[in-house]
């Protein structure tokens, strides 16, 4: 009778909790690799996220903007859309408008729509920056204390503005996400440099995704690396869930301008695929391609 | 190969003979371990050590070929379960389906639509590789029309698949110089195939209930000496085939398990009901070790996704994928439009002309080839310098693409700054940003024609 | 361990510019500096020196020898450059280097023959760099396979496995560590040699030099023979002198993975054994090792 060669790991990627009360969600958690369901505990399910913007959406394909066509001039509306209709359970609200090379919105204002989004739906809320370090900070720290108490996911957080941004998080109880470029070595660095002050189950790492096409397999093996260290390994600094936010890089490739089915596919491909490598949130753009996801995973 | 040069050094005299033509033992291990010299080559192994190195060399998993030619499959022979370990070798085949139930004119319409799908990406050709032909009409001439229509209009390698034994030889008799894989050879037809197997050298497709009933199925196959298997654990749904893939992998490369040390196959065209789904399921499946995936899906949107999915995964991590060498333009640039220059390392690439579109400012990227590697390494081995990028600038014309003479080179490349006004002295060399990320910010705060 | 002292590169603006120039004041206090700090070679590194590679070749080296008597090092991948040094060097010169690239053996190793040099023998070959230590000894046999036949001895070959940055791929330290050992079985005769600095390439400036001595004391116990080193480290080179016994033990007791308090030791001490765990794959690095 042949025994199957299973694996057992002696320690657990770390649990983070998103929101609050009985929507809140949990990610992380598990002693195995993903879907390894016959030889390990996985208790949560991958968290998928689906994306909203502050702002108009400029250069988007027609398929890419039709679920939300009508409502993408109001992120609360856009945001009660993804919920109501297209049912997900975490929203991302990426405030593009903050972004000094075009509307350069002060932090106040942006802080401002984030509690709209927060107040009208009680629903875990990842908000993101643009990456620009100076700007991200300012309002990152704006948002944290506007929705104290809330329970959010703010990042990116970067090695050259942790320490402001996750003070914050610290003050105002918000998880963050940890923001290191394609590095396995990078991203326990900053893990290290955060937890000295910044408790590690508030942590959430992201290695920086890239499309199916444009980098795709570099994203997946450094998220099956960081697996490794985590499980295997037991690297303490590398046991926290991991983020891929995909959608605004899949639907900027020309593949996915081509036409509505190859999009979809385009973002719903690269997200199984960080999902095999162990993501354990993701964030969409395209409905159909979170849904497809939905249906095959759980 | 399975052994490392240190452990084979055990096994062997220790004269130092030279006779093997190395100059020691341990040189003649350490080309055994990659393949460089044959353990023929030394005439002082007992026997009985030479059959127990040679098995003991043998790689954990099978190397098994479909088709002949340039249109052979070869898949197998995999050393990782993490691409980042070392690297996947050989790209699952992607069979197309087609069955003999379907009339004479979708067969035709669908022969002809799988030799289309063929797509080119950054220099390399991405398309499908084999047809499955499947008698699900019971009707063993039936099958066989549809077998030599394929044979007769196209090229591909073929699966061929029939619950039927004589109808399943005797097609595979018919395109035998083609080398097809017969599937289901089962615990209940094994010994009758194999007499079959044999005569027509062809590679078994082995299905089982369980793995138990493979591994009884492979063992029968390799005493009688058919050597090349492709095994189907039978995985209903996704996550069951990842499982399944997953463990039998385990197996072969962690437990030296010879019985499951043969690549694999699988089906999402069963496992799934809508399209979207089957898609999705072959891109996991893909991932997760399988060495041939059969589908039902012909449509370019469908197809092209899985086929640049394949491309990444299955590109080797130690090796930079590169890009094209060649003059891009980023969002229609004209004469009055910015040029940069920057090596052919296709991250780099990615991340910089996407950093140009980003900025919406128009511009040409020059890409010169360095060999997929970065700006200052390639400028210290000679690839990347001054007089390395004139020529690239007579080679591609660049001159007369623009009215202005200002060139904008990656930032850490100072010293390159120096070279290039000398090599290109009506040209104003400009410094831009270290970062890939400041393009957009560099250009338009510093651009100006 | 032989020291050769890399301070003499055209990556420093200062020596660029004075090689530039012809001004031969910076390379004397460079090569003084050096020589008196106690390396055994130095070497001269002008990278591709496509402008006047003889002209420039044959000014450094003639004014380098101004100034010291140690043997040196040529460091190109011009052969103009290189042949133009090796007619001046006084003596036995190291050319540094050739590699298992097919284009690099034909043209540099008949170098090294003609001027009864040194060969320092990388293990790239057309395939790249090998990403194992099995794939190195395949490399390097082929390609010393190759300089023998030129009638190039083991003796004169220097054997360069191609030390990664410790923050790029930590496995290939790993693979290095097991390759040096199998040399004198590989290539009996032969020496091995490495760019210590590689190592350290991206780690915080101020920590590089704690890798390449930790290092460097790793690899002289499995029998390292050279390096090319900072020529301005007084404390690896007294380390390499045998001055500090204390700290090659606590290296070496980390490397055996004996049990110690490592609460009990001093700061530096405690800092080197993290970093000799790191090295020896113990733990994943990165930049803030000494942190954890």
């Amino acid at each position: 009778m042949f025994q199957a060669p299973l694996e057992k790991y002696p320690v657990n990627i770390r649990e983070v909790v998103l929101g609050l009360g009985e929507k809140a969600k949990k990610i992380g958690g598990e002693n195995t690799f993903p879907f390894h369901f016959f030889e390990g505990s996985l208790p949560n399910s991958p968290g998928l996220a689906l994306e909203v913007l502050d702002m108009q959406p400029e250069n988007w394909a027609t398929w890419a903007l039709d679920p939300f066509k009508d409502v993408v001039s109001d992120p609360v509306e856009w945001a009660k859309r993804g919920v109501e209709e297209y049912g997900a359970e975490i929203l991302c609200l990426r405030l593009l408008s903050i972004d000094p090379m075009g509307m350069d919105v002060a932090p106040e204002e942006a802080a401002k729509t984030v509690r709209n989004v927060v107040d009208s739906l009680n629903i875990p809320l990842i908000v993101l920056g643009t990456g620009t370090e100076d700007k991200d900070s300012k309002v990152l720290i704006e948002v944290a204390r506007a929705c104290s108490g809330k329970n959010l996911l703010l990042g990116p957080v970067l090695k050259g503005n942790y320490q402001e941004i996750a003070k914050a998080a610290l003050e105002h109880g918000h998880a963050i996400v940890a923001q290191a470029s394609m590095d396995a070595n990078l991203t326990k660095e900053l893990n290290i440099a955060l937890c000295k002050f910044f408790p590690p189950e508030k942590i959430v790492v992201d290695p920086t995704s890239s499309a199916l096409g444009y980098g795709m397999e570099y994203t997946f093996s450094i998220i099956e690396s960081i697996k490794q260290f985590g499980l295997v390994a037991k690297d303490n600094m590398m046991l926290m869930p991991v983020f891929a936010d995909i959608g605004i890089e899949c639907w900027r490739t020309k593949e996915a301008k081509e036409s509505k089915d190859q999009g979809v596919l385009w973002e719903a491909t690269t997200g199984m695929t960080f999902l095999l490598a162990g993501a354990n949130l993701v964030v969409f753009r395209h409905p159909e391609a979170l849904r497809l996801i939905k249906n095959m995973i759980l | 190969m399975a052994l490392k040069g240190a452990e084979i050094m055990k096994k062997l005299p220790k004269t130092n003979c030279k006779e093997c033509g190395c100059a020691t033992c341990f040189a003649f291990a350490m080309k055994l371990a990659t393949g460089g010299v044959k353990l023929d080559d030394c005439p002082y192994l007992d026997p009985e050590v030479k059959t127990e190195l040679k098995d003991a060399m043998a790689p954990p998993m099978k190397l098994v070929t479909i088709g002949t030619g340039q249109n052979a499959i070869v898949i197998g022979e995999e050393e990782v379960m993490f691409r980042h370990e070392k690297t996947f070798f050989h790209e699952p085949g992607i069979a197309v389906l087609i069955s003999d139930r379907e009339s004479e004119s979708d067969i035709g319409e669908k022969l002809a639509r799988v030799k289309d799908l063929r797509f080119e990406r950054i220099g390399n050709v991405l398309k499908i590789d084999l047809l499955a032909l499947s008698n699900d009409s019971g009707d063993s001439g039936i099958f066989e029309t549809l077998v030599k229509k394929a044979y007769e209009t196209t090229d591909f390698p073929f699966i061929l698949i029939s619950e039927d034994m004589d109808a399943l030889f005797s097609a595979a008799a018919m395109c035998a110089d083609r080398r097809p894989l017969v599937y289901p050879i089962t615990s209940d037809n094994v010994s009758a195939s194999i007499p079959k197997l044999k005569e027509l050298g062809v590679p078994a497709g082995v299905k089982g209930d369980s793995l138990d009933e493979i591994i009884s199925v492979t063992s029968q196959l390799k005493d009688a000496g058919v050597e090349e298997s492709i095994i189907d654990p039978g995985s209903r749904n996704m996550l069951d085939g990842i499982r399944d893939q997953t463990l039998i992998r385990r197996a072969a490369l962690k437990k030296g398990f010879r019985p499951l040390g043969y690549p694999t196959m699988t089906f999402p065209c069963f496992m799934c009901q809508d399209k979207y789904e089957e898609a999705l399921a072959t891109s996991a499946l893909m991932t997760k070790y399988a060495g041939i995936v059969v589908t039902s899906l012909i449509e370019k949107d469908f197809i092209f996704p899985l086929l640049v999915h394949r491309f990444n995964i299955y590109s080797d991590p130690r090796r930079p994928m590169t890009v094209e060498e060649k003059v891009y333009e980023v969002s229609q640039p004209d004469e009055n439009s910015p040029i940069l220059i920057s090596t052919n390392y296709a991250l780099d690439f990615f991340i910089v002309s996407g950093a140009i579109e980003e900025a919406n400012i128009p511009a040409f990227l020059c890409i010169k080839d360095t060999g997929g590697i970065g700006v200052l390494a390639a400028w210290t081995s000679g690839k990347f310098t001054g007089e390395a990028i004139a020529e690239f600038f007579k080679k591609y014309d660049v001159e007369n693409r623009v009215k202005h003479r200002k060139l904008i080179i990656p930032g850490v490349a100072k010293k390159l700054k120096d070279e290039l006004e000398e090599e290109l002295p009506s040209w104003e060399i400009l410094l831009g940003p270290s970062e890939a990320s400041d393009i957009p910010k560099f250009l338009s705060e510093e651009w100006k024609v | 361990m032989i020291l050769i002292g890399e301070d003499l590169n055209v990556m420093s603006n200062a020596i660029s510019q004075a090689i530039k120039e012809r001004n031969a004041e910076p390379i004397r206090a460079c090569v003084e500096g050096q020589a008196g700090n106690g390396m055994d070679y130095l070497d001269l590194n002008v990278g591709p020196q496509k402008k006047d590679p003889a002209q420039t070749m044959d000014w450094l080296v003639n004014t380098v020898q101004k100034f010291t008597d140690l043997p040196l090092c040529l460091d190109t991948t011009n052969s103009v450059a290189m042949e133009a040094g090796l007619k001046l060097c006084k003596k036995k010169a190291l050319v540094n280097s050739a590699s298992g690239v097919r284009e690099s053996m034909e043209t540099v190793m008949p170098l090294s023959k003609k001027y009864s040099a040194g060969l320092v023998l990388s293990v790239i070959n057309d395939a790249g760099l090998p990403s194992d230590a099995d794939e190195r000894a395949a490399s390097i046999l082929e390609s010393m396979e190759y300089a023998n036949e030129l009638g190039i001895k083991n003796e004169d070959i220097w054997i360069d496995p191609v030390l990664m940055p410790v923050g790029v791929d930590q496995r290939q330290i790993l693979s290095y560590m097991e390759f040096i050992q199998m040399i004198p079985d590989l290539a009996p005769g032969a020496k091995s040699v490495c760019g210590l600095s590689n190592l350290s390439y991206s780690a915080p400036k101020e920590l590089r030099g704690l890798l390449n001595r930790t290092f460097m004391v790793i690899i002289a116990r499995y029998g390292q023979d050279a390096a090319i080193v900072s020529g301005f480290d007084e404390e690896l080179i007294r380390l390499n002198k045998g001055e500090m016994p204390e700290v090659v033990d606590l290296i070496h007791r980390a490397m055996d993975e004996e049990d110690m308090d490592i609460s009990t030791l001093s700061t530096k001490e405690q800092e080197y054994v993290k970093t000799t765990q790191v090295l020896m794959g113990k733990t994943l690095y990165s930049n803030s090792w000494l942190e954890v």
